[in-house]
Parts: C-alpha cells; structure tokens; sequence
C-alpha cells in the first residue's frame, strides 16, 4: 500500500499542507481543520508534519465506542459522522497525536483524499510523499533527534 | 460570516491604560480603499494621530495589521504591518515581517489590533481567539527574544502561540529596536519595538482556531495553481531557495554598489568570502518557509568551525549579512553570523546598528573620533572586537553604545560632529546598495514615507539594464536602465504604488514584486475571487497611490517637505573611485521634479496638491491640511 511519507529535513514547516488539506476538504482555510498539523522548533529550525499513518492495527478504530471508524478496503481510516458521538476517545488514542475534532466534534481524520492526497500533490519541497515503502514511521521528536545530530548541534 | 470574504473581519483595539478592549467590525469602505495591511495602519495613523506627540509617549498607537490574502493558500501571503509614529525618525514609522503571526491573527479573529495607550505595568497581551488577556511580564523583563518567546510558550503550554516580541534594546528605548515573530522574522525598521516596549508590552501572543473563507473558491484554486507554476518556473526560483536575498551580494559587488566601508567604494575584495554562495555550500543545513510559501528562501545555518563553532539560526539576509561585512569592512563571515544573530537576540534592526557602527568607524578613520571617546575600543575598518561590543553596549546603552542608540543622525547631533557623514534620510539609515549604482532605488530612498529605505520602491527591474522594459511600461527606455536619469520619477511612483498594494495585501514582496509575479491585473483577480470585491487594475494602483499620499501627508504634517527628500552629501558630490559604477554621482533635483509632477505634488514643497487628493478620495486630508495652514504652494 502506498504512504504518506515525510522526508523532515526539506520540510521548510510552511504549512501549506495545512491550508491546501482545510480547503481540499471544507472548502475553508484553516489549521484548526486540517488533517495534517506541522509541528515547528523555530529555534532548531526543525519542522514535521503530523498526520494519520493508517496504522494497522489502530488504536483508535479500537477506542471508539461506536464503531464510527472503519477501515475501508483500501486500507483507509474512515469516520462514519451518524455514527460518531464526538466522544474524542479516538484523540486521546491516536499514538500519533494525529487526530483532533472539527467545529462539530467529528474527528478530521486523514483520508488520502482518497488514494490521491493533496498535500503531497501540493508540497512545495517534496517533504510529503506519497509511495511505496516499508519503512518504520518515526515520530516527530525522533526525526528532529536524527537531524540535530546530523547537523551536529547540541540540542 | 464576515461581509467580505478574505477578511477577518474585524478591529480589535487595546486600551493598555485601562485594559479593557473594544472589537469593531472591519469598515468596508476602509476595506475598498485601503486594502489591508499598511493600508489600514496608514490611513488610521493619520486620521487619529496628532502631529507633534512624543513617539514614546502613551499617545502614540501601534497598529499591527494584515491583509485579505493571508491565512489563505495564496503562496507567501504570511505578512503583518506594524506602524506607528517612529521614535527614530518623527515620522511615519512602519515595519513589515512575515513568518506565522499574521495568520494566526487572521484565524483568531483580527485584521488590525491597535496598542493605545501604557501599561504601568511590564504586561504581555495574549489574544486567544475572542478572548485577550493581559499578562504580567515581569519575569520576561530584560529577556532576549529568544527566552521571551520560550517562556510565553511554556507559560501558556501551547507551542503553536504565535509571538510577536521585544528584547532588551527595546526596553531599554534603543529607537530602532525591532519586534520579532518566529524569533528571527524582524519587524526591525524604524523603531516599532521601541513603541511596543514604551507602553509596557513585552509581546503579543497570539492563538486563533477560526477559518478564513474567500469569494469564488473555484477561481481562487485556479488563480492559485496559476501562480505556482510561475513561482516554479521562475529563473529565480532556484538561487532563491539556495540564498535568498543573500544571493544580491556577489551582484551587487560585481555592479559595483554594494556600499563597502561606510559607501567609500563600491566594491568590497572580500565580497567572495561573505557571500550568500559561500554561506549556501559551506553553512547550511535547511530550507525554511514563512507561512503558505511555496518558495521558501529562508536557510538555516550551522557554523561548524572556529571560535563560533556551534552557533546556528536562520539567515541572515542580505541586508543583515552586507552590513557587518562590507559596510563595515569585515571579511569574517563568522563575525557576520554572530552579530546578525546577536541583533536578533536582542531586538535590534541589523540595518541602523551597522550604519551607527560603520558610521562611527569612518570617523574614527578620518581622526574624527578618539579611541577614548568610544570606550577605548579600536574602531579600524573590520575590527571584530568593535563590532561585537558595540552591539552590546547599544541594547544596553552603555558608555558610547548609549550615544549610538538613538541612531546615526541623533549621535552626530550628541558628538556635534560627523552628521554630513550619517548615510540616513529622514533619520533612517540607508540601505546595502549605493544609490550612485542605482539611480531609481536612490530616488526611491530620498521620497520614501519611512526614510532612507529601499521596501516603498525597490524598482529591481532597474537591475535588468534592459531599455525594452522602460519603453513597454513607461514609454521611456532609461527608465529601466540603472545609471540613467531620465524616467525614474515614472519608475519609481509606479514602484511605490504597487509595493503600497503588496503591503496591503501583505503577500512577500520579493516574490510578488521582485519577480513580477502579482501586477496590478492579475492582483486584481486575486482581490475578486478572495474578498468579491470588483475593481479594475487601475483602481488597485490607486489604492497604492492613496496610500503613499496618505503617508505624504502625514509626514507632511509633521513638517516634511521637499528639501528633505534628499540623499547625504556623499552620494550627491563624490564619485564611485572604482568598479563599474566608477565616477558617478547622484543628481537628485532632476529625478526629484520629474518625481512629483508624475505624483501631482506640488514641485516647489513637495505637498500633495488638492486636486491630487481629491482625485484620491482623500478632500478630507486636503482640508485638514489646508486648516493647519499647509499649503502646496
């Protein structure tokens, strides 16, 4: 299955991710509505964006309550709205810290906008990816610890 | 839902006296004609400001202000205004800096938020979408803006707050102390730290959740992809990534006007050992990108050896970077980073601090200055030691740093020496370019609103040397040609209009002006499919225009007038004693005329003409005017 993969060092942390995934998917620009959330160490000059890796097993289809979240055959994590209570229990579940609620309550959750995502479309240095690859997803402190240690700066 | 779409729509104004606030909707008649950004603060600035008032007085107001594009997907529309009265000048002072904070503004709610007032008390102000809170900062006093920006963060345990801060040279009343977002993103020119720290205010933190909306999504997309493309395509994109702006100064040399040693040439021998290249294969390690940019040019440094192995940061830019090298005839790249990094720190505009430096050191030079006036320290061209101390001893004001601190034009008047010598106009210290090389951006420093600066114009199409381009736009083939004369008052008024319009709308200008990528047509279909509202090209020039005049009047007001849109002497009697802009000098008065009959100013005084503004929309500032006895001729 293809992946939405982040390459950390070209992330310039611009965001435009943020703002081309609000528009693709609510048609309004907001990071509070994004899917994809790029944390930022300004001092360090590190950037990471933040999002749903389809984990498999995911802790949070196993957290809901109501069987809101499924997985579709793709592979995708998805939210049926009816069903979801906007309990947040997916939030608090997410080892990624990749899900948060919109204005109603219903997770925004990464869709790949549906096996072609925009942000990766759309980043303007490649940092997103989407493509084939076996590899561990690391999390955004263990991507800046690998950085810094690259860049040989004593954090 | 705002009435117009783009906006936020709404006012938000601060009264640090009495620390209440009041939220107005966003006046679509200022909308209409103003656009956005320096626009809204210009305009507010003259209508409630008195001529006269103290800059670090409570009466003054610091107005932060953004624009209709930004917190949109519309690439590099990141960027905030933030003016006031400047301590440094007396004139209209005014700042631009991108990075996150204006669209965090944007998202919590606000299109401008207005500083009236003084806090008696050391305050942050932290507007969490509907709510603003004022902070006790007495913790942060003295702080650099690195650890202010930290503590403000862990404070409210919330990384994604966006900050706008002052450092110790702001409170300590350094008249061009700078306010810093993202820690390095510098509103640094003409004081508009000094202000903020003047009324009390540490920072601004800013969180906001809210959405932004445009007209016609369906254009808006399509303009967008537009607009990518050619960012993408662009001759400049590459060495813009690699170098940002630091990729002027090896052109600037090989011109011959990049002001080296305090403008007495043009040419600096080093210039290859401090250049934006050199920094871009040996130094950096990342690309960084204000909000939305789709052509990031910010790079992140780490210098891996000698005495400042370890340090790292973001930058410097080009006018930070030529400043603590050639300006100051410093050949050690090392010595640059760390006084960029050390103004950065604490708060102060690379720029005034070079030239108050450099300033110092041509007197010093010449037998002007003794070394026991100047704290006994070495002020030879380069000297490391008088470099990094004095930057110091300015944020603090300490011993000669406190002569320097009210910059390069008061330190004349204190020593009573050495003022034909200050490289200012209005009081504002110019910029990395000699004028004699560039005959538009020189015009342009002389009648800029803020002083001697090359953000109101920056005609780089000058650089280009091609007559074809001045006979398209402006009938005039010398328009475009860089030591020539004639035409550059057509030249420049078009410049300053549109660079009005790009500070309104607050996307970047290197990449919207400097790359010619948003002209008044197309910047035309932007404002319609964001906001709805129509207007032809030429209205959006004129809202460039209306603001430009209403900053002429406001510093007309405070007694501004033709015989002050002028270059130092130097520029204007002594030639260029080598490189290729070898022998030239600046002759103003011809550009000078040809500046305000294309402007319909009155030539004589330099005052906008009634008939002028009232063309404008603007009979009321004609009027007042006319009340306070102002008369164009």
């Amino acid at each position: 299955m293809k992946r939405l993969l982040v390459d950390a060092e070209k992330c310039s942390g611009c965001r435009f991710c943020e703002m081309v995934c609000s528009f693709h998917h609510k048609k309004k620009f907001s990071p509070s509505l994004s899917r994809v959330t790029v944390i930022k160490e300004d001092k360090y000059g590190l950037d990471y964006p933040v999002f749903c890796h389809q984990c498999d097993p995911c802790p949070s289809i196993a957290a809901c309550p109501t069987g809101a979240l499924t997985r579709t055959e793709l592979g995708i994590v998805t939210v049926d709205e009816e069903a979801c209570t906007g309990c947040g229990a997916c939030v608090e579940a997410c080892v990624f810290d990749a899900v948060k609620l919109d204005e109603s309550s219903k997770p925004l959750i990464c869709d790949l906008c549906g096996g072609e995502p925009v942000c990766a479309e759309r980043c303007p240095t490649k940092a997103l990816i989407f493509a084939e690859s076996e590899e561990a997803v690391s999390r955004p402190e263990e991507a800046f610890g690998e950085l810094l240690r690259r860049w040989g700066i004593d954090a | 839902m705002p009435s117009l779409y783009g906006y936020a729509g709404k006012v938000l104004r601060i009264d640090l006296t009495e620390k209440k606030t009041r939220v107005a909707e966003l006046d679509r008649r200022l909308a209409t004609s103003f656009l956005g950004g320096r626009g809204f603060n210009s305009k507010r600035l003259y209508d409630e400001l008195e001529p006269g008032i103290d800059p670090l007085g409570p009466e003054n107001k610091l107005m932060f202000a953004t624009g209709p594009l930004v917190g949109t997907m519309l690439p590099t529309a990141c960027r905030f205004n933030v003016s006031a009265k400047s301590p440094l000048t007396g004139i209209l002072g005014d700042s631009n800096a991108g990075g996150h904070f204006a669209p965090e503004l944007k998202f919590a709610g606000y299109d401008q938020v207005i500083l009236e007032g003084r806090s008696r008390e050391p305050i942050y102000v932290f507007i969490d979408d509907g709510d603003v809170e004022f902070r006790d900062a007495s913790h942060l006093s003295e702080r650099d803006i690195y650890e202010t920006d930290e503590t403000i963060k862990a404070d409210l345990d919330d990384r994604r707050v966006q900050t706008a801060v002052v450092g110790p040279a702001a409170e300590n009343g350094v008249r061009y102390a700078g306010i810093y977002a993202n820690l390095m993103r510098a509103a640094a020119r003409t004081g508009m730290g000094a202000v903020m720290a003047s009324k009390g205010v540490k920072a601004l933190a800013v969180r906001g959740t809210g959405s932004i909306e445009v007209a016609d999504p369906r254009k808006f997309e399509r303009l967008v992809e537009e607009i990518e493309a050619e960012i993408y395509g662009h001759e400049q994109y590459w060495p813009r990534r690699r170098m940002g702006t630091t990729r002027i100064l090896m052109m600037a040399n090989a011109a011959g006007f990049l002001p080296t040693r305090h403008y007495t040439s043009g040419v600096f021998e080093h210039a290859k050992e401090v250049s934006g290249e050199r920094l871009a294969e040996e130094y950096n390690v990342k690309t960084r990108g204000c909000f939305a940019c789709t052509i990031p040019c910010s790079r992140f440094y780490v210098v891996k050896h000698g005495e400042f192995a370890g340090l790292f940061g973001e930058g410097p830019e080009y006018e930070a970077l030529g400043s603590f090298t050639a300006r100051v005839g410093n050949s050690d790249l090392n010595v640059a980073l760390k006084a960029n990094d050390m103004c950065n720190r604490l708060g102060l505009d690379a720029l005034t601090t070079a030239e108050c430096i450099s300033w110092a050191m041509e007197l010093y030079e010449k037998d002007l200055l003794g070394r026991s006036e100047a704290d006994g320290l070495d002020l030879s061209w380069g000297s490391r030691e008088a470099i990094l101390t004095l930057i110091e001893k300015i944020a603090r004001r300490e011993g000669f740093g406190d002569i320097l601190a009210d910059g390069s034009k008061a330190a004349a008047e204190k020593l009573g020496r050495g003022m034909e010598l200050t490289m200012q106009v209005k009081g504002l210290d110019i910029i990395m370019a000699d004028p004699r090389g560039l005959k538009g951006f020189g015009l342009g420093y002389a009648v800029a609103s803020r002083g001697g600066d090359h953000l109101r114009s920056e005609p780089f199409i000058e650089l280009s040397d091609d007559p074809a381009r001045g006979e398209e736009l402006f009938g005039v083939p010398e328009a475009t040609l860089r030591l020539a004369y004639k035409g550059k008052g057509k030249l420049v008024s078009y410049f300053e209009d549109w660079c009005a319009v790009i500070d309104a709308l607050e996307p970047c200008k290197n990449i919207m002006e400097n790359m010619e990528i948003l002209p008044f047509d197309r910047a035309a279909e932007v404002i319609e499919a964001v906001t709805g509202l129509r207007m032809p090209a030429s209205e959006v020039r004129c809202v460039g225009e209306r603001i430009v005049n209403i900053e002429r009047a406001f510093n007309v007001r405070e007694g501004i007038r033709r015989r002050d849109d002028t270059l130092p002497r130097r520029f204007r009697e002594e030639t260029l004693p080598e490189g290729p802009s070898k022998g030239t000098i600046f002759e103003q008065e011809p550009m000078l005329d040809e500046y305000y009959a294309e402007r319909g100013w009155d030539p004589k005084t330099g005052i906008p003409t009634r008939e002028t503004l009232e063309r404008l929309g603007l009979g009321y500032v004609a009027s007042e005017l006319m009340e306070r006895g102002i008369r164009p001729i």
